[in-house]
């Protein structure tokens, strides 16, 4: 196998294996990236046999071929090479010769064979979303993943294709994030299924603002072919909670907050909130929200915001990170809270498909 | 009132899952873990291979020197995960104060529960059989330290309660290292000064217990006489984080060891943050095993957690042998939470 290949493009195609790589995996050959030269091209595979990603470069190929090589320090290497053109060669014991400018290196890689393949699907059903859309939706929904590993079916989002409408869920049990993207699909092609965390990250990165994303989903597995990448990954195998009884059918008091300043407030009071309790309280009242945060022994801090609120004198308190999370994820210029009682779910709501299901927390 | 408190235990849970998964293993000794050649080590091994001498966290050549026949089955940790969620789910169906342990063990607080309790455990244990195909043991007392004992006591696939009238008989043999939180060094020490029961650790005043062991002796002088008032918490909070490695090849020389570190921390780092607001950090530790097997903690609550830290404790730890290193592992100490704390609510996910 031989080509040259801008260091540029070689970077490029490597920065998006790179994160699938493990340095600490028992088997050798997952931590290397599959190199295979085909017609003016490089593919580059890397998989931890949960998720895998192929990358396609431009490459001036000589002779066709494979090989895999240890990903992070080749990754290493180029990024250190001094000239903005390189060339590899491999011989056939998979001895890889890369040369830029004044420098040479030989790295030691395993046979192709060793390498497993990614996953095939038969008769997969596939779903063409716009990028944009699944980047937002991505976006205002996976900071709500659980990392308790004992509640494995959380650690994923939700995809529901269902209605003409892919519903994104994440929940860690103690909030809620669901987006609902419209499009278009026959029926037959309904179905519910979960995407672990490390694909979600890896699809996060993959993302652009332009342009489709082909989504197959098989049996166990799940691919997603974008911008000449492919991603791929088991699914959490399991049945995800019924979170719609989770979320509250009607509200008795709305508030309409600007997002940016409600953010701002809540952050900065947030600031004294105890680390022992880690609440803010919103203390509502005709025409005014005061957040309040207090640290025995440190001091206390407090807000007010002028609203548009009628009903009646309470309070709630909530862990400040989760009311604050939908706000850094939004783009929105103004946010809806609906309130129940101070035990029950709030909800953050938009102009749109969105909503955040949060639970208060009890004070002691 | 007495508490009413089960610790249910499941029989060498991910052997017996490859096992029922694997029926052609049945009758053969079986360890669930790493491989011989990367120097794994058994998470668990069945009872069959028990009878050969093979016990969990027994590196795999070892095992294999003690029972030639026996068959190592990798970890399958998303399946073991998925029976532990199907097990907790029928936990929770007689009361929501359930504490899991890890994926095999929990403690259930059925004090509110009406009628016999050692009942309500034969029931919960034949519901997860007949669910999982899989046995359990439980212990059954009113508290935890004496319900964790007794699930031991007719293990695999029995029961065994101790009645509140019981307990003090039931300390007089008990040998100190059952106690809950006495280790191997805390075990050395009372049984170099003569004490293996608990009957004979029952004759040191207080005072005298304090000052052999600090606060923990206060405790102590509790536990021995089978009183231990640590309530079922159903959302346990983790008293300590930490993240260590065996090497493929052992490390010898300090500097290797060195080198180490950053990844170990980092990863440290993360399972951190993943455990964020959930305790602060109130010490940091370092691990060391050595290639004759023994190990050493360095362990102090007055430096930052900083990767500089660690390399510190590392140095301190590697003075006490001049032999390669095993193993290396770095942690935090978590703060304990406080009784007083506010509570996060949970939505009510099916």
């Amino acid at each position: 196998m031989k080509f040259s290949v801008s260091k540029d493009k070689l970077l490029e195609g490597l920065a998006i294996v790179q994160n699938i790589v493990s340095t600490r995996t028992t088997l050798p050959i997952l931590s290397n990236v599959l190199l295979q030269a085909g017609e003016g091209e490089i593919r580059l595979t890397t998989t931890d046999l949960d998720v895998g990603v192929r990358g396609t470069i431009e490459a001036q190929v000589e002779t066709p071929g494979a090989t895999t090589l240890p990903a992070r320090r080749v990754f290493s290497i180029v990024r250190e090479l001094p000239a903005s053109e390189i060339y590899v060669e491999v011989d056939a014991k998979n001895l890889a010769s890369i040369r830029s400018g004044s420098s040479f290196f030989k790295i030691l890689g395993l046979p192709e064979e060793e390498f497993p393949p990614l996953a095939r699907f038969e008769n997969p059903k596939t779903f063409t979303i716009a990028q944009k859309d699944l980047k937002d939706g991505l976006k205002k929904t996976s900071y709500a993943i659980s990392t308790d590993e004992t509640r494995y079916v959380l650690n994923g989002i939700l995809f529901s294709f269902r209605d003409n409408k892919l519903t994104l869920v994440a929940t860690d049990g103690r909030r809620l994030a669901l987006v609902d993207l419209d499009f278009e699909f026959p029926r037959g092609q309904e179905t519910d299924i979960i995407v672990p965390t490390k694909a979600v990250a890896e699809l996060q990165r993959l993302v652009h603002d332009e342009g489709e994303v082909k989504v197959s989903v098989g049996e166990n597995q799940i691919a997603f072919e974008l911008n000449r990448t492919l991603l791929v990954s088991k699914l959490i195998e399991g049945n995800y909670p019924n979170y719609r009884q989770v979320i509250p059918a009607e509200a008795k008091e709305r508030v309409t907050l600007e997002r940016e300043t409600f953010l701002n407030a809540v952050r900065r009071v947030s600031l004294l909130a105890s680390e022992k309790s880690n609440s803010v309280k919103l203390i509502f009242s005709k025409g005014n929200i005061d957040i309040v945060a207090t640290t025995p022994d440190v001091g206390e801090a407090k807000e007010s915001l002028p609203v548009m609120y009628k009903g009646r004198d309470f309070s709630i308190a909530f862990n400040p990170e989760f009311l604050m999370a939908p706000l850094r994820n939004l783009s929105n210029d103004e946010v809806f809270l609906d309130l129940i009682d101070e035990m029950s779910p709030g909800v953050v709501k938009v102009q749109g498909p969105f909503l955040y299901v949060l639970m208060p927390m009890r004070l002691s | 009132m007495d508490r009413k408190i089960i610790h249910l235990d499941m029989d060498c849970f991910y052997a017996a899952i490859e096992v029922r998964d694997h029926p052609e293993l049945a009758g053969k000794p079986v360890g669930v873990g790493g491989a011989r050649h990367r120097r794994g080590v058994l998470t668990t091994c069945n009872y069959e291979a028990r009878k050969y001498g093979v016990r969990s966290a027994m590196p795999t050549f070892e095992a294999l020197q003690k029972c030639p026949h026996l068959i190592v089955m990798p970890t399958r940790f998303d399946v073991y995960r998925r029976e532990s969620a199907r097990i907790r789910s029928i936990l929770y169906k007689f009361t929501s104060i359930v504490e899991p342990l890890s994926l095999d063990e929990a403690f259930l607080d059925l004090s509110a529960h009406g009628g016999e309790t050692a009942a309500v455990a034969k029931v919960i244990r034949e519901m997860i059989r007949q669910q999982t195909g899989l046995t359990a043991s439980a212990g059954i007392a009113p508290n935890k330290m004496l319900a964790k004992i007794a699930s031991d006591w007719r293990k695999p696939n029995g029961q065994f309660e101790i009645k509140p009238e019981d307990v003090p008989a039931f300390m007089q043999d008990l040998p100190v290292h059952r106690l809950w939180g006495i280790g191997q060094k805390t075990a050395k020490r009372l049984t170099g000064s003569g004490i293996h029961t608990c009957s004979q650790l029952q004759a040191y005043p207080r005072l005298q217990l304090y000052t052999w062991f600090g606060k923990f002796g206060l405790e102590l002088f509790k536990l021995c006489r089978g009183i231990d008032e640590r309530p079922v918490e159903p959302d346990r909070h983790r008293k300590s984080l930490s993240n260590e490695k065996t090497f493929v090849h052992n490390l010898t020389s300090p500097a290797q060891c060195e080198g180490k570190l950053p990844e170990l921390f980092e990863d440290l780092m993360q399972d951190l943050a993943r455990h964020e607001g959930r305790g602060k950090v109130r010490g940091v530790m370092v691990k060391i095993r050595f290639a004759d097997f023994t190990r050493t903690t360095v362990e102090r609550a007055d430096l930052p957690l900083a990767l500089e830290s660690f390399r510190l404790l590392l140095h301190e730890g590697l003075q006490r042998k001049t032999l390669p290193v095993r193993l290396l592992g770095v942690g935090v100490r978590l703060e304990e939470p406080d009784e007083s704390t506010d509570t996060q609510l949970e939505l009510n996910l099916a």
